[in-house]
């Protein structure tokens, strides 16, 4: 059923970073996973062993995904069995990322990310006042 | 249901991305089952006005 062949000429890619996948060829199952804690400072202090991930919900709560119980019956006919592609042209592949040229038969990706900002505490007025 | 594809002509000339990011995918072919999911958190709750404390550190 999926017979069609991808060709591409060229591909031009700066980057492929943080677990990211360059496929040429088929596959069959791929499963990319990231986490990610973006942590923002307005003083610039940061020390090697923060970030305790097991700590905050985003990175451990389910994602629920509903099945397909549909009755379907799907058939295609490749009439002209090419993806022709001429050029690809990518700056950076990041955080688990996949280009893939082929084809594939399952393939489930999951991110999670969390930011956060931490900022000086604003100066009230009275304080200012007493400073002056 | 029933759905029926015709596959004819498929030519791309130019495919310019500047970032593919998180857990991103781009597929020049065919597959059967894609599943993409994410969770994403960002301020208010994460944003934290005050003295500099630390974050609880990574034990593992």
């Amino acid at each position: 059923m999926l017979a069609r062949t991808s060709c591409v000429d060229a591909i031009n890619i700066d980057i492929v970073s943080f677990a990211s996948i360059l496929q040429l060829g088929d596959s069959c199952i791929i499963n990319g996973f990231s986490k990610a804690l973006a942590v923002q400072r307005e003083t610039e202090q940061f020390y090697g062993n923060e970030g305790d991930l097991f700590s905050y919900p985003v990175y451990s709560e389910p994602i629920p995904f509903e099945p397909v119980n549909e009755d379907l019956s799907f058939s295609n006919h490749h009439l002209n069995p090419v993806i022709k592609v001429h050029n690809i042209d990518i700056i950076a592949i990041s955080s688990s990322s996949l280009l893939h040229v082929g084809n594939s038969k399952d393939v489930s990706m999951e991110v999670r990310v969390k930011h956060i900002r931490q900022l000086l505490p604003v100066p009230r007025e009275e304080d200012q006042e007493q400073g002056q | 249901m029933n759905f029926e594809v015709y596959n004819r002509e498929l030519i791309v000339q130019n495919i310019k991305i500047i970032g593919v990011a998180s857990s991103s995918l781009v597929l020049v072919g065919d597959t059967e089952s894609i599943q993409l999911a994410s969770t994403f958190d960002t301020p208010a709750e994460s944003l934290i006005i005050g003295p500099f404390v630390p974050l609880q550190s990574d034990v593992t």
